[in-house]
């Protein structure tokens, strides 16, 4: 879904459904505030889209399998120029 | 006598830097005792005018200054050769500090146990021999760039007290560039350790993501979060920031086993940076970041990259590719991610947090999962994008904040004809470089006449904190970047 050109009505009953949803109840007071956040976060999102992506291009999240004997994520192999003491 | 009556040599060595407190205590000429006290007293002097500290912790402070007095005065070898002896230091108070509760800025936080010890960091710099004298203020759980807290009221920019120090790390800031301590530690999402550094005059490094570990904090953004050391000089910076990889414990009592839940420290064995500082910059490849970096910039901002440049000799110019969805990708997975973290209170006790986050926050949460997802993606292609750049460069130069600090209160600033909101646009400069996680100097200038500073970041490739630092060095040596203390 492109949010390109969505309207302040839209964003607005965007918000009602998906705070419905989550059961976060919006008080009157914060209403505009967060309306007005959302559509800078709509903004943003429209230059995120704008950018091509295949479906090779994969997430920066990873997921690191925890094994039992060792409940910390495996080391990460020190690159070339370190090895080699270029760091001087 | 200066104007806080610090007439004492202890008052005055604490205007100094670390690197030589810490030899006046391995000396004899001073003790750690005595720098502890000159600390405490200049916060209590100061503290009123700046607001940095949420909490002290004199009397442990006390007792850890007396440890060391006592063991150098037995002549214990181990503690003499200590890098930061005797050191007063602070922490933004989303570090875990044994008997202080962990605030992270917020009065939700209050409620919450004292702490039984403390983070992984403290620990490290407790034993590289410095002593943590209290915690420091912040935005509420990291989400602004100003420090106005409404819970704890404004921290001051110690430059000007009417101006804003920075966020979310401005108690960090402030304390090191009100002479209340000589360096601290602070955290760095999107800009909250560059956009403090940058509006209250000191240094402040951001490591490469998952660099230090963060066991023992509170976290904003898991896959974002960095933690790091402001000071007064290059030397200090890079002495703190060696202590801060240098693991501790013993083989009966292993603190830094926690290091090992946090899945974003990458586990790399330490690289010590303090004896790469005297290398100078000859023979690096550095750049000015143009395009997004000069159209999102003031003037001012604009002039202290130039006089940096200047200073190098530099005349290149690189453009950082896709810069501006790595900006938007960055703040969605922020807002998102922070406002599901805090999801059951803003349920609850929205009314609790801090009014000038909570709307925003709010907003998080209902961010559509597709959005994140995309962003997600969207910054891997980023980095590798800017890979390739900096494979042609080993430096890359460009402003930390938009402009000096504004006003506190002021809700907006005027950017090439845009108005734009403060709080969330004073990081436009640091989030697209946070967002890939590379190591940042941010370097204090003070241009001719100027009566605030501004910053300048000096940014490297991953793991490449020593160029960075080197650099910074560098630009200290030739006289084109200071930290003064506040008058």
């Amino acid at each position: 879904m492109s949010p390109t050109g969505l309207s302040t009505e839209a964003l607005a009953a965007y918000a009602d459904a998906s705070a419905a949803v989550l059961g976060l109840p919006i008080a009157p007071e914060h209403r505009p505030g967060v309306l007005q956040y959302l559509a800078l976060a709509a903004r943003l999102a429209e230059a995120v889209h704008a950018v091509d992506v295949s479906a090779h291009d994969e997430s920066a999240m990873v997921f690191r399998p925890v094994s039992p004997e060792h409940p910390a994520p495996e080391a990460v192999a020190a690159p070339l120029w370190h090895q080699s003491g270029a760091n001087t | 006598m200066n104007t806080h009556g610090a007439s004492s040599a202890e008052a005055q060595a604490l205007l100094g830097s670390a690197f030589d407190m810490a030899q006046a205590v391995r000396s004899g000429a001073l003790r750690a005792t005595d720098l502890v006290q000159a600390s405490l007293a200049r916060v209590a002097a100061t503290d009123g005018a700046i607001n940095a500290f949420t909490d002290l912790t004199t009397e442990q402070a006390l007792a850890d200054a007396a440890r060391i007095d006592a063991a150098l005065a037995a002549g214990e070898p181990s503690v003499r050769e200590l890098p930061l002896l005797g050191v007063p230091f602070a922490v933004k108070n989303l570090f875990d500090v044994a008997g202080l509760t962990t605030l992270a800025g917020a009065k939700i936080e209050r409620e919450q146990p004292p702490k039984a010890r403390d983070a992984l960091l403290v620990q490290r710099l407790k034993a590289a021999g410095a002593v943590l004298v209290g915690a420091l203020n912040m935005d509420e759980y990291a989400y602004g760039f100003t420090t106005e807290n409404s819970h704890e009221g404004p921290c001051h920019n110690p430059h000007d007290t009417t101006r804003i120090a920075g966020g979310s790390s401005g108690g960090s800031a402030a304390a090191v560039a009100a002479g209340q301590v000589p360096v601290s530690l602070g955290s760095d999402t999107n800009g909250s350790i560059r956009v403090p550094a940058s509006l209250c005059g000191v240094f402040g490094l951001k490591p490469t993501f998952g660099r230090l570990p963060r066991s023992g904090t509170y976290p904003f953004v898991s896959s974002l979060d960095h933690l790091g050391p402001f000071a007064r000089s290059t030397r200090d910076l890079a002495l703190t920031y060696d202590a801060l990889q240098t693991p501790v414990g013993t083989a009966q009592v292993d603190p830094e086993a926690d290091a090992a839940l946090d899945p974003g420290w990458a586990r790399r064995a330490p690289e010590p940076t303090s004896a790469s500082l005297r290398l100078g910059s000859a023979g690096l490849r550095i750049a000015t970041l143009g395009g997004y970096f000069e159209q999102h910039a003031s003037a001012e901002a604009r002039t202290a990259v130039a006089h940096v440049a200047r200073a190098l000799g530099v005349q290149t110019s690189v453009e950082l590719p896709l810069v501006e969805a790595g900006r938007a990708a960055a703040f969605l997975i922020s807002n998102a991610t922070g406002g599901a973290l805090h999801l059951d209170d803003l349920r609850r006790r929205a009314q609790d947090f801090e009014p000038l986050s909570r709307d925003r926050f709010i907003a998080g949460a209902l961010l559509p999962a597709a959005w994140v997802e995309r962003a997600q993606r969207v910054r891997l292609r980023y980095a590798r994008a800017v890979a390739e750049v900096l494979m042609h460069h080993d430096v890359l130069l460009a402003p930390a904040t938009p402009c000096s600090a504004t006003a506190i209160g002021q809700e907006h600033f005027e950017l090439g004809g845009q108005r734009l909101l403060v709080r969330p646009s004073m990081g436009l400069l640091t989030q697209p470089i946070s967002c890939i996680g590379l190591p940042v100097c941010a370097v204090p200038v003070w241009l001719p006449g100027a009566a605030l500073p501004i910053g300048v970041q000096v940014i490297a490739a991953p793991w490449r904190e020593d160029l960075v630092l080197r650099v910074a060095a560098e630009l200290e040596r030739l006289g084109a970047v200071h930290a003064p203390v506040a008058a």
